[in-house]
């Protein structure tokens, strides 16, 4: 019998659409190749990525095409994994599997460490489990960074009939995708830290909320809690713990945690006032845990490794890595996982690569639509959660868009607020009538007949919805608008009727 | 069509009723929600006619009138602003003939936008039924679309 040479090729969303399910396609009837597909390791640039062994560790071939099948399995021209820069500066530890492993393969979930984290978090109390996550010094990966062990605590300590564990996988900030790339590419791991979450508190069931755009993570995530089960680790403390996944229908908001979980109720995704907070008083009243993927999934390795590693990770207040993800303009989008700490430029230089060719830089927005814009002036801002504090900027689940000299800043501006107005829920007035006269505004001024007086409007508008919405979708909406007139001034002047 | 709403609904037991769950199963089975339903829907999970009517016009995907035989979803997130969505979406509408949110004649396409595909590495990106696509040029949409009959 013959051997047939093992190709690794990624299933992850993006990389099929870089072309990974063409490369499938034309070579799955081939007797010569296994194809083995993986996770992706989140170098986008490089996809479609095919991989095979070697003695010093995985050779990769980079944007493959059909036609290149004769030379890697010939093994010319590949390039060691290991010696990829954008890969090889990073810290991996919540990625550490992605491009390595079949993500619905429990078994390789183990043999590369999964699992542990739950097995240390039976042996230990919840009251250990939950000081091992205040040591850890964990903030919600979501955007609002909220201190996990503290949700915990509360949802701990909380009477109740019934307690529940919650993922947002609404990954809705435009210039994200790492809750994706973990629901497709490593799903065992947000399952392993719900569970733990589960077993520290006390819950009875867990939902994963997951957006209508990520069909293939839906069902990756189904799959795998599926194998979970029949693997018998769908269980705390002697109970059967189910968790479901439920799906969005294209809201924004929903994203907000008390919109969710009134989407989960089957509601329209309107934000509750706060408090009591969901920790308190959850889904269906009772308490619950509501956290992003990226905060699930950073729980294992806090629970094998202890809380200790991951404090001794990041700066003071940030504790740990962050996600980053790419895109825009930058050369080499792509998914980096550092700790806190780098600067906004040494992460553009370094794992961008620098301006897209025939690019010049104009400004980045860093934490989605709702995030500030920054000018070259600022690229020495440090990335953790006070540097941002401090400037009214928010890292939020660590989008980083990239713009060049051919965006126009009024326009940019008017997206935004565009946005807003689309996808505000409707229950304050600031956020529901402000960012409709916000859009307003600004179209006079693409139109040419705002006046001066219009530019201090916006900047009247932008107050009262920062002070006065009852979530951060109107509170935040402003920022990306006022930062693009501060910064560029000049584009807004020109644009008013003279 | 009331049996038929009937039939389906059935097959959502969540108690209490989950309305967003109810009406998402009879879009994927009816390929919209009917507006004509709403009583019966309303009816059939114990809940007012209002709730219904609230859930059906809140979120973006229940649709209330069939969509063209394949739809097309621009994404219009900040990496595909920066990336050129907007000649692209200008480049669909015109070969399309249609503005965004309509359906062009002969029923073959519908064009929406998305606020984020979740493939900002490969922007401008677009959906075309379940299928993405990335690092889009207007040059290639023609032939792009030529595999959608």
């Amino acid at each position: 019998m013959s051997m047939a040479l093992r190709l690794y090729l990624s299933n992850d969303t993006s990389a099929r659409a870089a072309g990974a399910g063409l490369l499938a396609d034309a070579w799955s009837e081939r007797p010569e190749v296994q194809l083995i597909r993986t996770s992706s390791r989140g170098a986008f640039f490089l996809e479609p990525v095919v991989e095979r062994d070697s003695p010093d560790g995985r050779l990769a071939w980079f944007r493959v095409i059909p036609e290149d099948l004769p030379s890697i399995l010939s093994g010319r021209g590949g390039t060691p994994v290991r010696s990829i820069p954008f890969l090889m500066q990073q810290t991996r530890f919540t990625f550490a599997n992605f491009g390595e492993t079949e993500p619905l393969v429990l078994d390789e979930y183990q043999a590369r460490g999964g699992l542990q984290g739950l097995e240390t978090a039976l042996r230990i109390t919840p009251d250990a489990i939950i000081e091992e996550v205040r040591v850890s010094q964990l903030r919600g990966r979501g955007g609002a960074a909220f201190p996990v062990w503290n949700k915990w605590k509360v949802a701990q300590q909380a009477k109740a009939d019934e307690k529940y564990v919650v993922a947002n996988a609404d990954e809705g900030d435009a210039g994200t995708y790492c809750d994706r790339m973990i629901l497709e590419g490593d799903p065992f791991r947000l399952l392993e830290g719900m569970l733990i979450c589960a077993r520290a508190i006390g819950a009875d069931r867990g939902y994963v909320y997951c957006r209508q755009e990520y069909p293939a993570a839906a069902a990756t995530l189904r799959a795998a809690i599926h194998k979970a089960d029949e693997a018998e680790l769908l269980d705390v403390d002697g109970e059967f713990f189910p968790i479901e996944v439920v799906e969005g229908a294209g809201s924004y908001v929903c994203g907000e945690e008390t919109a969710l979980l009134e989407s989960i109720e089957g509601r329209p995704g309107v934000v509750r006032a706060k408090p009591p907070y969901p920790a308190q008083s959850g889904l269906f009243g009772r308490p619950t845990v509501v956290s992003n993927v990226l905060t699930f999934a950073t729980i294992p390795n806090i629970l094998s490794w202890g809380g200790a590693w991951h404090a001794a990770l990041g700066t003071e207040q940030s504790r740990g890595t962050m996600a980053l993800q790419l895109g825009g303009r930058v050369k080499q989008p792509g998914l980096v996982e550092v700790p806190f700490g780098l600067t906004l430029r040494q992460v553009l230089d370094q794992f961008g690569g620098g301006m897209a060719p025939g690019s010049r830089f104009k400004a980045v927005q860093v934490g989605g639509p709702l995030g500030s814009l920054f000018p070259a002036s600022q690229l020495d801002m440090t990335i953790c959660y006070d540097a941002f504090a401090q400037a009214g900027a928010v890292l939020g689940h660590g989008g980083i868009v990239v713009y060049d000299h051919q965006t126009e800043m009024v326009d940019l501006a008017r997206h935004f607020m565009a946005f807003t107005a689309q996808e505000s829920c409707g229950k304050c007035t600031p956020c529901r009538i402000g960012s409709v006269r916000g859009v307003e505004i600004l179209e006079r001024i693409q139109a040419g007949s705002g006046t001066a007086d219009d530019l201090l409007l916006l900047e009247d508008l932008g107050a009262t919805m920062k002070a006065a919405s009852l979530c951060a979708l109107g509170g935040r909406a402003p920022y990306p608008v006022l930062t693009a007139i501060e910064h560029f001034p000049a584009e807004f002047r020109n644009r008013l009727r003279q | 069509m009331q049996e038929q709403v009937k039939e389906i609904l059935a097959q959502e037991k969540s108690k209490p009723p989950n309305i967003l769950k109810a009406l998402l199963l009879l879009q994927e089975q009816l390929g919209h929600v009917p507006v004509e339903a709403v009583p019966v829907i309303a009816h059939t999970l114990d809940v007012t006619t209002a709730q219904v009517a609230g859930v059906l016009s809140y979120y973006p995907d229940l649709r209330v009138s069939a969509p063209g035989r394949h739809l097309i979803r621009v994404c219009i997130g900040e990496s595909c602003f920066a990336n050129g969505c907007g000649r692209l979406l200008r480049t669909l509408q015109d070969s399309l003939r249609i503005d965004v949110g309509e359906t062009a004649a002969g029923g073959r396409f519908t064009l929406e936008t998305m606020s984020c595909a979740g493939n900002c590495a490969l922007s401008p990106s677009m959906i075309v039924d379940r299928d993405l696509h990335g690092r889009l040029l207007p040059s290639q949409l023609d032939a792009l679309l030529d595999h959608y009959r």
